[in-house]
């Protein structure tokens, strides 16, 4: 039987790791709401801006976190870019299946330039404050991981306040609920869709920051990303931003508990078991919306 | 009635002629030489994980096979042939690996090949080579099960087989008196035949010593969150903590140790803290940490001052343990070829692999000798991180600093 | 002039057949040899694919890992049960498509997204299974599998170089036979519209489980035929995402609609793999060319080269009509008069005039 002080210590990394997942997974679900897209190469989005925290520090010292200054908005243009130049030309008819196998050729791309650019090494980035730890109630929380988990809260706040809140995010959201219907209200759904994947990107630059503080990076590495991502937005229902958000937190948090029982590679596959479950029991996911239905 | 597949037939057929087209040109490159002629060259065919996992050591390996084959040539070559490397990628992959060799033994008919790096690799690899009928000496399949699998043509250049590489690490804790003896042993090893020999190698010695294991981990290579490793073995509180490292990893369990706050009284890591980088990875918390080492610039042998002098002035910097793994085999194989004085496919393999079988070759880890298996008949030395450096402490008769146990906090 | 094509089309094949059989007979030396079995493989291997993506359009990224299942099952009978290899391989293909009904019934209760997301997620979660799970599969060490024969090396890959040429001449038969059947009219009925072909009393979900099982039935073939060949295997390799998008490459650029489609992108992708090793060994440039080819693909060509070089050759031929998609069309429509099958559908275009109605169906039923 693990003792308390083991389990509270495990408690506390699922959340920290949850809440990078939230993030992740809800730029996932963005565009799957806004165009019906499962986009692959969302993780490996993630690993280049972890590359390029990394490659800013390396070559000039600077912070991982003031590369965010140039990668949010680099990637918030790649992803209007990528929806508006290369989405849109799919056929509507398959474009669930096609945008698949398009963000899978992207990820791969990004994979082989980045293998090419930085050779497959296992790359970390040295801060002075890396091995650095707060004590809370008996646990140890290290710094480098509070940081990533402000960064993930702050992100998803953002996010939250900016559907809910502002008038772009009550297109955003009409657009994702019914688009032929917003499009009738006046709404430029294409220019709204376009935004979203910027906004989805940008969510990849912040969380690829918040991953280069704590991890080693390696271009492979967007494949360990992506099946838990996967599961994350099926279970909480495809399209639904806070049931990604929440399934993430439950999903963080289950890993980190079972690995005391079981071990790392075994306590993975809880996501899986999780989405095979959801799939065979309630395939509209658990927390989101009737969207998920049909998918 | 049309059908579809009906329009198929003209891109068929080029398609098929293409195929053969293609992959016979393939074949018409690539200068291998027929073997017997006294003035070609001596083609030696090697296979290293240039990029992927394992791409880290693989350059360290290529390196060591390039400084050999320098220096072999400056000496005016090998039977008076110069030495000639052709080096394929296999991006640490099992099928590559074999493509690779099948390449080039069947199709680049090299004289000779030299092993690629990783267990995972060898294997596959030495059947190749086995079905071939070639001599396979190999610079990095030190896990037990290479030698189960029967190989009549493989020899492992370096002192010892994974696990034992802790041997006189395991003797010189189990000699402690009973009361400073540690109590508990935490471990965790990269799911790695490799690197979990030598943890494995290690438990199995420290449990018949009466050592009790409270943590006993594996984690996946591609793992990258220690986080839950790290916070299962600091409530453990074991006295010794074992990683079964390659590199990376090493270094990413010992940093989420740190920021855990958990302070071992022993402990050692494979591979990762020989590394140069290892120091400033860790932000220089690296007081106490111990490593086997089947290799030290220091050592005395006479090849090895030569060799430490060649490769600096090649390279630049000194050799580490996989430069001098894969000079090793190069050693051996060419102390093979003088005393059999031939190297090409064919007959003379044979006569290489009977030669190595039944003598000893002075090689810069020492001198060489080889079970049935093919199995090493030595053991590794342990280092030790002691004041920004890290000097050898076990055995005792080549120690350059003591051995500090408990070792001082990280 | 059907009597004119056919006779060609079966010139064409007898032409292909020769130029496979033959080609061990050319190869210079083992590791081209060595080469044209992995060809073979990937051939095999994606036609089996095509059973699910050609007639259903499921696309699937996860038939690697059913690969990867009947090498392993064929493996483990051989080296741990003992077996005589080719029963191992026979039952564990037959264990497999065991398997791939309850897979399939997690999977293709959901349509797209959902699919895809299983099928990739049943790639990783057998690689830590296998990983994980030691005692059984040999982890990380990996499993020797038995060489079936005691054969020189060259004489090994050229033995197996037939038994791939077998596989693939009954998975082609096989599709052959199911294209020119009801079921296989069910099945392009899904592929089309499957709200439409549901509704109309087909019964959508017991085809594309029994379609789904067919293919998992001849992946796990090429899989375990693959394990006796290779005789290393390692859960890395065997559950690789690559595998299964090299498939679906292959396929989706050879043409899913045709028969030899598939083969034609494995000879292609096979070879230039082949080729990336050779010249650009080391670097990671053949993902990038891997993905180029993907994305050029989906983006420009999403029918695969051999309707695009059928159309090509057909502006030089002005006897013979005009869309290979017309062409599928009007067969569907003839096939379903003859087989007096008393569905509907066989009015309705197929291809690009029923693009927008689809896609209509698509967006309106988000709403349902």
């Amino acid at each position: 039987m693990p003792s308390g002080a083991l389990l509270f210590q495990s408690v506390i990394l699922g959340l920290l790791l949850g809440g990078l997942y939230a993030l992740l997974a809800s730029g996932l679900t963005l565009y799957f709401g806004i165009m019906r897209v499962v986009m692959i190469a969302h993780s490996a989005f993630l690993i280049l801006a972890a590359y390029l925290a990394w490659y800013l520090h390396e070559s000039v010292g600077l912070d991982p976190l003031l590369s965010m200054i140039g990668t949010v908005p680099l990637f918030f243009a790649a992803g209007v870019g990528l929806q508006r130049a290369l989405l849109t030309r799919l056929r509507p008819a398959t474009l669930t299946m096609m945008s698949v196998l398009l963000t899978f050729a992207i990820a791969l791309l990004i994979e082989g330039l980045l293998g090419y650019a930085f050779t497959g090494t296992q790359r970390r980035i040295n801060l002075g404050y890396s091995s650095a730890g707060l004590e809370l109630f008996g646990a140890r929380i290290a710094v480098v991981k509070l940081i990533a988990f402000g960064l993930a809260a702050v992100a998803l706040t953002t996010l939250y306040l900016l559907l809910k809140r502002t008038k772009f995010g009550w297109a955003l959201r009409a657009t994702i609920q019914h688009r032929d219907a917003a499009r009738l209200l006046g709404i430029d759904t294409d220019r709204v869709a376009g935004f979203g994947f910027g906004i989805g990107l940008a969510t990849a630059a912040i969380g690829g920051t918040a991953l280069s503080l704590d991890t080693t990076i390696y271009p492979s590495l967007h494949w360990h990303w992506i099946g838990p991502l996967m599961a994350i937005i099926v279970v909480g229902g495809l399209g639904s931003v806070p049931g990604a958000a929440i399934a993430a937190m439950i999903l963080g948090l289950a890993q980190s508990l079972l690995q005391i029982p079981l071990g790392t590679t075994w306590a993975q596959t809880v996501f899986y078991v999780a989405l095979f479950a959801t799939l065979a029991f309630r395939p509209q996911g658990f927390f989101g919306g009737r969207l998920a239905q049909r998918f | 009635m049309p059908t579809t597949s009906s329009h198929a037939r003209f891109p068929m057929k080029f398609l098929a002629a293409s195929m053969i087209l293609t992959l016979g040109a393939c074949s018409g490159g690539g200068g291998g030489d027929e073997g017997g002629g006294s003035d070609d060259p001596i083609v030696i065919g090697i296979s290293l994980p240039l990029t992927g996992d394992f791409s880290e050591p693989g350059k360290g390996v290529q390196q060591g096979y390039e400084a050999w084959a320098k220096v072999v040539n400056d000496k005016g070559g090998l039977l008076g042939r110069q030495v000639e490397l052709k080096i394929l990628d296999d991006q640490s992959n099992a099928d590559r690996v074999v493509a690779d060799y099948e390449q080039l033994i069947g199709k680049d008919q090299v004289d000779l090949v030299f092993g690629p790096f990783s267990t995972r690799l060898v294997v596959p690899s030495a059947r190749v080579a086995e079905e071939y009928d070639m001599l396979f000496v190999e610079p990095a399949g030190a896990a037990k099960e290479v030698f189960e699998q029967g190989f009549k043509n493989l020899f492992y250049a370096a002192p010892a087989v994974a696990n034992d590489h802790y041997n006189y690490l395991a003797e010189k804790i189990l000699a402690m008196p009973a009361d400073q003896r540690p109590k508990t042993a935490a471990y965790a090893a990269m799911d790695d035949p490799f690197a979990q020999g030598t943890a494995y190698g290690l438990k199995e010695k420290l449990e018949a010593g009466g050592v009790r294991t409270v943590v006993d981990e594996v984690y996946p290579p591609n793992t990258t969150d220690f986080s839950g490793i790290a916070a299962k073995i600091t409530d453990s509180k074991a006295d010794v903590l074992v990683g079964g490292s390659q590199y990376q990893d090493g270094v990413n369990l010992i940093v989420a140790l740190q920021q855990l706050g958990y302070q071992p009284k022993l402990a050692a890591f494979s591979t990762a803290p020989t590394n140069p980088e290892f120091a400033s990875a860790i932000g220089n918390k690296t007081a106490g940490v111990l490593s086997p080492t089947g290799y030290s610039q220091d050592a005395k042998y006479p090849s090895n001052t030569e060799f430490v002098e060649k490769y600096t002035a090649q390279f630049g910097k000194a050799p580490e343990e996989d430069q001098a793994n894969g000079y090793t085999t190069g050693q051996v194989v060419a102390a093979a070829v003088t005393a059999a004085g031939c190297a090409e496919q064919g007959d003379c393999q044979q006569k290489l692999i009977d030669w190595l079988r039944t003598n000893t070759v002075e090689t810069v880890v020492g001198p060489l000798s080889w079970d049935d298996t093919g199995k090493p008949k030595g053991a590794h030395m342990i280092q030790q991180w002691v004041g920004g450096d890290i000097k050898i402490v076990l055995p005792e008769d080549v120690k350059e600093a003591e051995f500090s146990y408990p070792k001082p906090a990280w | 002039m059907p009597n004119v094509s056919r006779i060609l089309k079966i010139g064409a094949i007898v032409l292909l057949a020769v130029a496979v059989l033959a080609f061990p007979g050319v190869a210079p030396n083992p590791y081209i040899l060595s080469a044209g079995v992995l060809v073979l493989n990937y051939a095999v291997l994606s036609t089996s694919w095509n059973f699910v993506g050609g007639f259903t359009g499921y696309i699937s990224l996860g038939h690697g890992a059913l690969a990867g299942l009947g090498a392993y099952g064929t493996g483990l009978l051989v080296a741990k049960g003992g077996l005589p290899p080719f029963l191992a391989l026979f039952l564990s293909a037959a264990i497999v498509a065991a398997l791939a009904v309850p897979i399939g019934f997690a999977a293709l209760r959901v349509r797209g997204a959902s699919f895809v997301i299983v099928s990739i997620s049943l790639v990783l979660i057998l690689l830590l299974v296998f990983q994980s799970w030691a005692s059984v599969t040999g982890g990380s060490r990996g499993l020797v599998v038995p060489r079936p024969f005691d054969l020189s090396r060259p004489e090994h890959h050229r033995v197996f170089y037939y038994l791939f040429a077998a596989l693939l001449a009954a998975a082609l038969v096989a599709w052959w036979l199911i294209d020119r059947s009801r079921f296989g009219l069910g099945l392009k009925s899904i592929r089309e519209d499957e709200d439409k072909a549901e509704a109309l009393g087909t019964a959508t979900f017991t085809y594309k489980l029994i379609v789904f099982v067919v293919s998992a039935a001849f992946t796990a073939l090429a899989g375990g035929m693959y394990a006796l060949w290779f005789g290393d295997l390692d859960p890395v390799f065997q559950f690789s995402i690559l595998t299964g998008s090299y498939l679906v490459l292959m396929a989706l650029l050879g043409g899913v609609r045709q028969l030899f489609g598939p083969v034609a992108g494995a000879i292609i992708v096979g070879v230039a793999l082949e080729y990336f090793k050779v010249e650009y060994g080391d670097t990671p440039l053949h993902l990038v060319a891997t993905g180029l080819l993907l994305a050029l693909v989906v983006l420009f060509m999403p029918d695969g080269i051999l309707p695009a070089v059928g159309d090509l050759l057909k502006r030089f031929d002005r006897s013979q009509r005009s869309s290979i998609r017309e062409v599928s069309a009007a067969e569907l429509r003839e096939q379903r008069l003859k087989e007096q099958a008393g569905t509907e559908t066989g009015g309705k275009g197929t291809g690009d005039d029923g693009t927008g109605r689809t896609a209509m169906t698509e967006a309106g039923g988000t709403t349902r």
